[in-house]
Parts: C-alpha cells; sequence; structure tokens
C-alpha cells in the first residue's frame, strides 16, 4: 500500500502537506494588514499547527513567509526552514536555528523527506520545491512564474503525485502591470508537462484591499479558469479546487 | 505599516441568536458573515448636507456600507472638549471603527473631510485600506494659499466653489424644508476653526503625508478657486502610494457639482 499523501490548504500558499506521519507547512501566513487580505477564511491559527516536521519557504514576501506570526504564536523554532538563501536570512533573523539554504536543483533531507528546491521567478528570487518522502512526489509552485527551466522538474524526479501552482497571473500596477505569477493558462500548460496525478491550484483569494486592487495589484480570483484551461489541454489530469480546511487526499 | 493581526478577526463569523414573531415567538440562531467593503464619508465645513447626495449614489452603485457621520460640533451636533484638533477627531473614528467591528474600509473626504482622512489613515488603523482626497485642505503648499472663506459673501463663496456657480444645486434647508435657500453650503466656519484652528492647515501635515502606506487616490475640481489644482497636485505629491486625478467642469465641491463624474472616477481606477 502506498504511503498516504494529503494536502490541506490554511490560506493563500500556506498548505499543510502529509505525506504518512511528515507534516510539511508551506509559506506561511496566518496575518492580515491594510492592503493584504487572504480572501477566504484561515484554516488554522499559527497556535494550533500542531507539531510540523520542516517548513519550506519559497520568497520572502510577507504573505509568504510570515514568520513572525509563527514565532508569535510559540513555533518551534528547532524546525527545519527550507528556503532560499534571502529566506534563510531572514529566518536566521528570527531566531530559527535549523535553517538550510538551498537554490535551484539543491537538496536537502530531513527525517525521511528530501526538499529540493527548483526554478522560479517573481518579483524577487523565489524558488518552487520538489518535497519528496516515502515514495511520493509534490511539486509547490509558490507564487512562482513558469519558467523553461521547470519544464525538467519529471526527468529529474519521475513521477509526480501531486502538483500545487498559483494561478492569479498576479500583475503589479505600479510596475507598468508586470506579470509576477503564472496566470491560469500558464499553470495549465505547466501542468501538462508535470503530468501530476491530482492538480490544486491555490494563490488566488488574496486580494489588496478595496483601493489596493485597483491601485497595487491586478489578478485573476476565479481558480476555475485554471480547472477549465487543464480540461482543454490535459483532460486526462485530475483537478481539485478545494477550499481552506479541506484535506485532499492524492489516489 | 502597523502590527500584522491574526487574519480574519478584525470582522470575526458572528453567532448569534434572533428572536422573530412568525405566528409566534420563534428563536433562530444566525452565523453572521460580512465582508462588505465598507466606505467611510467625511464632509467638509458644509457639513453632512454636503456628502449626503453622493453617500446615496455610492451606496446604490457599489452595493456597499457607506457611512457618514457628523463631525461632532457640526450641523448643531455637541462637542466634547477632548476634541482639541484634527488628530483628535480622527481618533475618535478609528474608535468609531473599532466599536463597528469593520475592516477594509476606504475613507472618502471633501476639503476639511480630506484632511481627516489623511489624518485617520496616518493612524495606520489595520481597519484602513484606502483613502479619497477630494479638493482636501491642510497642507501648505508654497506660493498656492487657499482661499480664506471666513470674509466671502455667500455670493463670493458660491463663485469660488462652483465650476458654475449658476448651475450649482441648491441643498435643502437643515429643517427638512424642500425649498431650499439659494445660499448654497456655506462652511460652518465655528465648528471648522474648532478642530483646524484659525489657520485652517497643519504646516507639519505635507511632511506627516511621507508616512501613508495606503493607496490615495487624490481627487481635484480643475476649477476649484479655495484649494486650486496645484495645490492638489502638491498634495498628491506628497503621498507615497498616490494618484491625481483632475475632474473637468468641476470646483470645491465635486461631490455636489459633478456626483456621476466623481463617482465615475473613483471606480474607473485602475481598469
Amino acid at each position: 500500500m502506498r504511503t498516504p499523501l494529503t494536502v490541506t490548504r490554511i490560506a493563500h500558499a500556506c498548505q499543510l502537506i502529509e505525506i504518512g506521519n511528515i507534516r510539511i507547512l508551506t509559506d506561511p501566513w496566518f496575518t492580515q494588514t491594510e492592503t493584504y487580505y487572504p480572501g477566504e477564511p484561515l484554516h488554522l491559527a499559527a497556535d494550533a499547527l500542531g507539531p510540523i516536521d520542516a517548513l519550506v519557504v519559497s520568497h520572502e514576501h510577507y504573505d509568504h513567509c510570515d514568520l513572525d506570526a509563527l514565532v508569535a504564536a510559540g513555533f518551534d523554532l528547532a524546525t527545519p526552514l527550507i528556503g532560499p538563501g534571502t529566506v534563510a536570512t531572514l529566518a536566521r533573523g528570527k531566531g530559527f536555528r535549523d535553517i538550510r539554504a538551498i537554490e535551484a536543483w539543491e537538496s536537502t533531507t530531513v527525517a525521511g523527506l528530501t526538499v529540493t528546491a527548483t526554478p522560479g521567478a517573481h518579483g524577487v528570487h523565489e524558488v518552487t520545491f520538489v518535497i519528496q518522502a516515502d515514495g511520493r512526489t509534490v511539486f509547490f509552485g509558490g507564487d512562482s512564474l513558469r519558467v523553461p527551466e521547470m519544464d525538467a522538474i519529471p526527468q529529474r524526479f519521475g513521477p509526480i503525485d501531486l502538483a500545487i501552482l498559483p494561478v492569479n497571473g498576479l500583475c503589479i500596477r505600479p510596475m507598468n502591470l508586470a506579470q509576477v505569477v503564472m496566470n491560469a493558462e500558464d499553470a495549465a500548460a505547466l501542468t501538462a508537462v508535470l503530468r501530476p496525478t491530482l492538480a490544486v491550484p491555490h494563490h488566488y483569494a488574496f486580494h489588496s484591499g478595496r483601493l489596493g486592487d485597483r491601485m497595487i495589484t491586478k489578478g485573476d480570483q476565479d481558480p476555475r479558469h485554471y480547472a477549465d484551461a487543464v480540461a482543454r489541454i490535459a483532460p486526462d489530469i485530475d483537478v481539485r479546487l478545494a477550499l481552506p480546511g479541506v484535506a485532499v487526499t492524492v489516489p | 505599516m502597523s502590527t500584522p493581526v491574526p487574519a480574519g478577526t478584525l470582522r470575526p463569523t458572528r453567532t448569534r441568536t434572533v428572536d422573530v414573531e412568525s405566528g409566534g415567538p420563534a428563536e433562530i440562531t444566525l452565523q453572521d458573515r460580512d465582508r462588505t467593503r465598507p466606505f467611510l464619508l467625511l464632509h467638509g465645513g458644509g457639513g453632512p448636507a454636503t456628502m449626503a447626495g453622493f453617500a446615496d449614489l455610492l451606496a446604490e452603485r457599489t452595493h456597499s456600507r457607506v457611512l457618514l457621520p457628523t463631525h461632532p460640533g457640526f450641523a448643531g451636533t455637541p462637542k466634547p472638549d477632548a476634541l482639541t484638533d484634527v488628530t483628535a477627531l480622527a481618533r475618535a473614528y478609528v474608535a468609531l471603527l473599532d466599536q463597528l467591528d469593520l475592516q477594509d474600509v476606504t475613507l472618502v473626504g471633501n476639503s476639511f473631510g480630506g484632511w481627516l482622512a489623511a489624518e485617520i489613515a496616518l493612524l495606520g488603523s489595520p481597519r484602513v485600506s484606502g483613502a479619497v482626497i477630494i479638493d482636501g485642505v491642510g497642507i501648505e503648499v508654497e506660493g498656492h494659499p487657499p482661499t480664506d472663506v471666513t470674509g466671502l459673501t455667500p455670493a463670493q463663496l458660491k463663485a469660488h466653489s462652483f465650476h458654475d456657480p449658476s448651475k450649482a444645486p441648491v441643498p435643502p434647508k437643515a429643517d427638512g424644508n424642500e425649498s431650499g435657500n439659494d445660499s448654497g453650503p456655506s462652511p460652518d466656519v465655528r465648528a471648522l476653526i474648532g478642530y483646524t484652528g484659525p489657520t485652517m492647515s497643519d504646516p507639519t501635515l505635507a511632511g506627516r503625508l511621507g508616512d501613508l502606506h495606503v493607496p490615495v487616490l487624490v481627487l481635484w475640481g480643475e476649477s476649484d478657486r479655495i484649494v486650486t489644482p496645484a495645490y492638489g497636485r502638491a498634495y498628491a505629491a506628497a503621498i507615497p502610494m498616490a494618484t491625481f486625478t483632475l475632474l473637468p467642469r468641476t470646483g470645491h465641491l465635486p461631490q455636489v457639482e459633478t456626483p456621476e463624474e466623481l463617482l465615475g472616477a473613483l471606480l474607473d481606477l485602475g481598469r
């Protein structure tokens, strides 16, 4: 029997990935500010996570790297924190003690779990991740753009059980609407290359407040656009749109 | 940036029981989730009457909750001694937002209300997500002093306030009499000075606007002769995340003179 694999969104790109008994938390975000709203209910508060075996962080933006909320909630700072150098520097300053800085194609292991950074691109330095344990493989796309190097992932890692991809195509208005996150079409095209058993979109409910949505960010808040695009170009791949708190089990 | 708060806690799901009468008393347990984005409308010296029409328009067109308070001391309301200046009034409004459990609030202020919107936003409440400053006052701009309204006759005031004084709308009288008067909205100077002081400006405000970190929309009537468009541009330039939009054929009170154009400028933003 295969090791059980489930994923539960806390909110936004903060996902609780469970492979057997190993619990991995990605891109933590538990709070809100004037111009950053999760746009969906928070499934768990930072102090209700339970034991976490590894914290995996794609980049240092507040809505993906809310280390302050974890520290304030008494999170165990001995938990391995895996991320690019930019995140490692930040985490060191917050008191995390087991920091694994990895860049694209570098790996680290935590008791039966192997996390490999894969290429990414965003407004700031970002990596994505391939997370593997007990014969299970998960691709975590953070809020990256699609970059061509990602297409090498299946050759390097073999079959992918679960792909978690951002889909809102976020554009930054003050940067001439520069796109910093893959959109539904980009994500669907990547899905067709990765060919996961199951694909789950995230990073679409977020908003910047009433004026912020008009003056700071522009994003697609409808995950069906991704599901429709995958149905069109890779109809045999299963897509699951899941609300925060819904545990999605991968066959 | 103010301290982040746990997501969802500013406006949590409330569960309560409601007693209704329907063929006998019944108690209904109700979960209440409210993610409405409210507007807080801040009137200028002319009082709440200068904002009420626009409040209706804004609420109907955006299906939002629109709150229009009367600043204490205006329209015959009592003014407590503690409200000594604009910052004190701003603090009172943040307390109001706290009490009403609001979040993602957009401030909309005209004239003195624009100054007040800036002061509220400067307090950094996590409940306030943006501000719209319409022909605001309060800063000091070299070479562009605001017109001193205290010595103007009603006719002069009208000429300074409207692009076309002959088309200035006649607001209803405060007593609700539909026939109205022809003097137009005139500022309650005494109530105003109670907050602003006699100079009706704050020499520190322009510098402090640099600390604003929420998006701000600065809208200005191109025919405003109380505070000119050049003054408005300086207002926007003092705010890091601000856009400046000029409203044609409009004076100092866009929400009264060209409300549809004002609403359009507010809603078209970022399309």
